[in-house]
This record gives C-alpha cells, structure tokens and sequence, in this order.
C-alpha cells in the first residue's frame, strides 16, 4: 500500500500545479453544495410553514376524538357518547402525559349564521377561550375585536363571513343549529370580534364561540365535546407520540381515537411528501450539471499530461495505478470543495434562517392543502440535507474523474513521446 | 305518428264513474306528496265540482289531470310530525296553510322548546321565524338541502313545485293485482334539461279510488333513496285523502318520518297577505 500512498501525493501535488484553475473547480462544487443545501433549507422551510400554518391555525399536532367520530364527524358521536365525559379530568390526564405540552376542548356544530335580512351556513366551533391559545393560533388571529367571554353570548366570525353578513363588531347575530335531541336551536349573540386568518375555508365559514354555550345551543351537556386538540413537545415526532398516547390513555377513561395531524390531514401530509421529493431533484439536478463541468475540467487536465503519463508508463507502471492517481485527483477536489463548501455554506445558512427575505410586498399569500403560505422565503436546518449533498459532492468528484481517469490509461506512451 | 308510439306502452284506461266518484279522485293530494311536500299536501285542488266521468288515456293524461287539479286555492291543515332517527326520535304538532303552489306557512305548536316557530315559503324562498330571538331568517341557497326541523324531508322539498309532467317522461310499467288489490305503477323518468333531482321515480296507484300507496324515489345512479308509504285513506274537509304518510330513507331504514293529517280543510279564506314576512313575525308572537 506504499505505493498507493505514492498515487495520493501525486495527485495532491497535481491539483497544485494549476492553482486558479483548481480552486475555480472546487469553488464550482462548493457552489454547487451551498445552493443545494439552500435550495433544500427552501423547501424545507415551506414545508415548515405549511405544517405550522395547517396544524398550528387550527388543527393542532394531535386530536383525539370519541370512537367513531371521524371521519362522518356524527355531531352525536362525542367523546364518551351520549353520556359525555369528564372534560377538565380527560384534560388532566391527557396532559400529564410527558410529551404533551397542552390540550383543548373543542364542539363543533353546523348551522345558520344570520344577521338583518342575510343568511350563511356556518361551521359552529366552540372551544375554551383559555386554552386553546396554548394549543393553536387561531385566537391570535382577531382582525379586530376581542375572544369572546363565555355565557355572554358573544361570538366571532371569519372576515369573509362578516363581509358577506355585513356586521362588524357590536352588532347581533343569530345562529340557528340542529341540536342533539332532535330540536332546533336558536340565540342571538352578538359580535365582539373578526378573524382575519389568511385561509379562506376558516375565514369564510367558522363562527367561534365559547364551548359552553355552543353546547348550550345545541342542547348538549357540559361533558359533550367532539375533540380535544393537543401540542406537543417534540413536533416532529407526533406519530410516535400518537400512538404511545393512544396506549396511555386505554387504560381507563372514555374510548378514544388519537390521531397525528399527518393522518388527520393526510392533504397536508402528502403536500410536505411532495416537497421533499423535490429535494432529491434538487439534488440531482445540481450535482448533476457539477459532474460535466468538473469531467471536462478534467479531460483538460489529463490532456496536459499525457507526455507524463507516457514517461510513467513507458517507466512500468500499471494503467490502473495511473487511472487512479486521476480518481485520488478526483476526491481529493471534491474533499476540498466540501470543506470550502461547509465554510460559505453554515454562515449563508444562519443569516438566510435568522432574516428571511419576506416578499410579502410583492406577493401575498396562497393557500396549498388548506395550508396558507406566506411569502416568506425562510429556510429551515436540517440534518439531511447537508449530508446528502456532501455525499453528492463527493459521488460527483469521483464520476467526474472516471472518464478522464479511463482517457489517461488510454495513452499509447510511443505515441504520446513522439508527438504523434 | 303519436298514436303508434304512445298507445302500446300506455295502455287506455276507459272508465265511467258516477260524478261523486270522480269528485273524490279529483281531490287526491298525491303529486305533492310525492314531492314529499307536506305543504303542498294539503295544497289541494278546490272548486273542482263534478267533473266529467274520467276518460285518461294514457298514463300521462291521468299523472297531468291529476297534477293540475292538484294546483289548488288554499287549504288547512292540522299536521303531526313524528320523527324517528338513530339518535332521538320525536313529535311535533303543527299547523299548515297554503295557496296554491306559490305560498305556503308552517307553525309549530308543541313541543313548547319550539313553539311557535314557522317555516314560510313564498315562492322560491324559505324564510324561517324563531320566536326565542323574534327573528326572520332566510335559508340560503346552500342549505335548501338540508333536513327541514330534523326530519327526512329536505328544504328543497317545500320549494320545488314545477309540473310533474312538465319535468318527467310517464309510462304504466305494471298493471294489474298486487296483494289483492288492482293498481297501475307509474314510471317517471326525468327529461334531459329537468331542473329536479331525482334521477327517477316510482308509483303505485289504487286503480278503484285513485289513491297513491307508495312511491320510490330513486337518485341519478337509479339507487332507491327513499320510500314514501301512504294509508289511512279517508275523508277529510270534504275530500278521500292519505291521512298517514311515511317516509323511510333507503340507507337508514330504521329512521323514518311520519305525517298524520289530524284536520284539514279546503277553500279557506287566506289572501297572500297571508304569507307574507310581516304577517310571519306578527303571528308569532
């Protein structure tokens, strides 16, 4: 192996021998490196947002409902049937659980929204204005107004309802809605607030109201709710926590079904697969595109050697040791372009993560899954992407050494002496 | 050409009866009702008299006479609604007036909790009054759909009242004996550009008093949707009517929801003043 550690010098020394040259091909794979790694922190962070932004408005990390209740959501199917449950106990245990950081009840209700002589179905959400903020940002979406207070007969509606209804805040409402012994409920309510969430399915339809008097309208006790929401506190573990929160809370307590956001909305889910997929063409592409510069850089390079080439083979060496020493040329490159590449790469990266660039001037939002999407081009770490891309730096250095490495053991050395 | 297509699938039906037969045919409320309109039940044909003795010809003929004489003044009714689902089940008495096709009135009158809650239909449009918050409030297009008080009859129901022959094609597919009694079964499929949503129905018709016992309704796919079920044929206001109704949707068979005609009366004097939002607030207080 001595005279392989021979092939290695050679071929450390050859890449000094043109320096510009060497360090404009290693600068071309470190730049390949820092935008993939980029180019996947992108898209990463869009996928970021569209899972804060679709579980975080509204859906939570993890929802458990009373058997049965998904996906007809049956307004008779609470958690515990008809009976109900202890709310503030399931709360209780739900939330000792270690992994989850807070829980909220939720009713939910479908009816007429009303105002003056204007009409709109409505989805009727009740929560408990105490803690579902700790569970989603819906509340701290309030366009104007305030979160209503329970038992006063206050609600909030979407933007778009509001527009369509034309009320703002003071004014009355009244909700009409099929209660859960067959009769029709009905109250007038009045307005103390406007969401403006960005996503128009939740703008257009939800009015919010504090759970008990939803359950009140609907004829409902108070140990009737359709969903407990959660956070948790290791986001991107939700279905391990799912699952092991399912098992918790079997032992004893009402029947549930606990669910990740991931199955709950399986939309969303496969919006975040589609992303990462394109990471890996990303990938490919770039590297891709890296492999033919750096080959023909390559070719170049052998070219200029052939006379040495001729000397050191018409001197005994084998073929293969002289493909080699153009592959060890190869990585050694690619060595020096990843560790070139990680130096602009980790700066870029946390300045891009600390203030990404918000385009919101020039764009607005759209929603994708039921997910809005600001125009924020933020970037998120990842473990993955920095790895994958130094392996395809490296696979790239050596590919593109291969085929001059076959060209310079194709040198006739009588040929090559004699200039012919 | 007519004559040779239409006279082998409708069999004539040549017939003389004395003029109070005729009378009572005359008054079935069946078009309505298979519509599955209790409004429009009770909106019976009046001032019919003593019709000539019945000369139909075809099914068509019988379905159209039978749907017009149904487009009738006003009437009254005393209805009691008895809803059964998997989840409660339950009764509600409640008062019906009509005119005609176009106007139409429903107020609850017990259980208290809705008391005095109306259903107003003028025209097109439904307009319901809730007494706990003294308010109108117009259903919205997206909604007319959806089940009227919690029963198995939709918002639709109340509303859609074009001409049964207008919107579909008639043929007798059964004539005949079933379980003793002779009857004729009607085919109805809808025209091309019908503005209905049904993808088909089904009738069965006494052939000694006219009177519907059933009728199917079947969705575009040609699945059955929902059975109505007619007996308790008798007099009321003057007229042979189904005094119990019975729907039974097909993919929740033990639900169902039943309508029993306590009272019922023809030619009341009612103007469409009557049916007017004013006079829907005023009421019912």
């Amino acid at each position: 192996m001595a005279s392989d550690r021979v092939w290695w010098r050679v071929a450390w020394r050859n890449l000094w021998r043109n320096r510009g040259r060497t360090i404009i091909t290693a600068s071309a794979l470190a730049f390949g490196y820092l935008s993939a790694v980029v180019m996947v922190g992108l898209t990463d962070g869009m996928s970021a947002e569209l899972i804060e932004n679709g579980t975080g408005l509204l859906t939570g990390q993890i929802q458990i409902h009373g058997r049965d209740y998904l996906p007809e959501r049956n307004m008779h199917r609470t958690v515990a049937g008809y009976d109900g449950t202890d709310v503030a106990a399931l709360l209780g245990r739900v939330e000792a659980h270690p992994d989850v950081a807070a829980a909220a009840p939720r009713l939910y209700g479908g009816g007429l929204v009303s105002a003056g002589d204007r009409t709109e179905a409505g989805l009727l959400l009740g929560i408990d204005p105490d803690r579902e903020p700790r569970v989603s940002t819906l509340l701290a979406h309030l366009d104007r107004g305030r979160i209503p207070r329970a038992g006063a007969y206050e609600l909030i509606v979407g933007r778009e309802m509001a527009r369509q209804l034309e009320i703002d805040v003071g004014d009355e409402v009244v909700l009409v809605a099929p209660a859960a012994d067959g009769s029709t409920g009905n109250d007038l309510y009045t307005l103390v607030g406007v969401l403006d969430t960005g996503t128009p399915g939740v703008d257009a339809s939800y009015a919010v109201l504090p759970l008990s008097d939803l359950q009140y309208l609907m004829a409902m006790d108070e140990g009737r709710i359709h969903e407990v929401a959660l956070n948790v506190s290791r986001p991107w573990d939700t279905r391990a926590i799912a699952a092991s929160l399912q098992q918790y809370l079997a032992g004893g307590g009402p029947e549930v079904e606990v669910r990740s956001w991931t199955e709950i909305r399986p939309e969303l889910s496969e919006a975040v697969a589609l992303m990462d997929s394109m990471n890996f063409i990303i990938v490919i592409i770039i590297f891709g595109m890296a492999v033919f510069g750096v080959s023909n850089t390559m070719i170049i390079a052998t070219f200029e050697r052939q006379k040495e080439f001729a000397v050191i083979r018409a001197l005994g060496t084998r073929r293969l040791s002289i493909g080699r020493t153009v592959v060890y040329e190869g990585v050694a490159l690619g060595l020096l372009a990843l560790v070139g590449g990680a130096l602009i790469t980790g700066p870029v990266m946390v300045w891009w993560h600390n203030s990404p660039p918000d385009l919101s001037a020039f764009f607005s939002g759209f929603t994708w899954s039921g997910s809005l999407w600001r125009p924020i081009l933020r970037v998120e770490y990842s473990v993955d992407a920095p790895i994958i891309s130094a392996v395809a730096l490296f696979f790239t250095s050596i590919f593109a050494a291969v085929y001059p490495a076959w060209q310079a053991t194709r040198v006739p050395p009588a040929d090559a002496l004699a200039d012919r | 050409m007519s004559f040779l297509t239409e006279a082998p699938r409708a069999p004539s039906v040549r017939r003389t009866r004395t003029c109070r037969e005729v009378a009572l045919v005359f008054r079935i409320p069946w078009s309505h009702a298979l519509r599955g309109s209790l409004l429009a039940v009770v909106g019976l044909a009046s001032g019919l008299g003593c019709a000539p003795a019945l000369q139909a010809q075809t099914a068509r003929e019988i379905i159209d006479r039978v749907d017009r004489l149904l487009r009738g003044e006003s009437s009254r009714g005393v209805v009691e609604m008895q809803i059964t689902t998997e989840h409660w089940s339950r009764a509600l008495q409640m008062e019906v007036w009509s005119l005609g096709t176009e106007f139409s009135l429903v107020r609850v009158s017990s259980p208290p909790r809705e008391a005095g809650m109306a259903t107003l239909k003028a025209g097109e449009e439904v307009w319901n009054y809730l007494p706990r918050v003294d308010r109108t409030i117009k259903v919205p297009p997206s909604l007319m759909m959806g089940a009227w008080m919690g029963s198995h009859f939709t918002n639709d129901d109340l509303v859609k009242e074009s001409r049964i022959v207008d919107d579909y094609d008639i043929e007798i597919s059964f004539e005949g004996m079933r379980d003793g009694v002779e009857v004729w079964e009607f085919d109805l499929t809808p025209r091309p550009e019908a503005p209905v949503v049904w993808g088909g129905i089904e009738w069965q018709v006494r052939k000694a008093d006219l009177m519907p016992t059933w009728v199917r309704y079947y969705d575009e796919d040609g699945d059955l949707v929902r059975t109505m079920t007619f007996s308790d044929f008798r007099v009321m206001g003057g007229r042979l009517v189904p005094a119990d109704m019975l729907v039974v949707p097909r993919d929740k068979p033990d639900e169902s929801t039943r309508l029993i005609y306590h009272d019922l009366e023809f030619d009341i004097a009612v103007d469409e003043d009557f049916f007017s939002l004013r006079n829907l607030r005023a009421r019912g207080r």
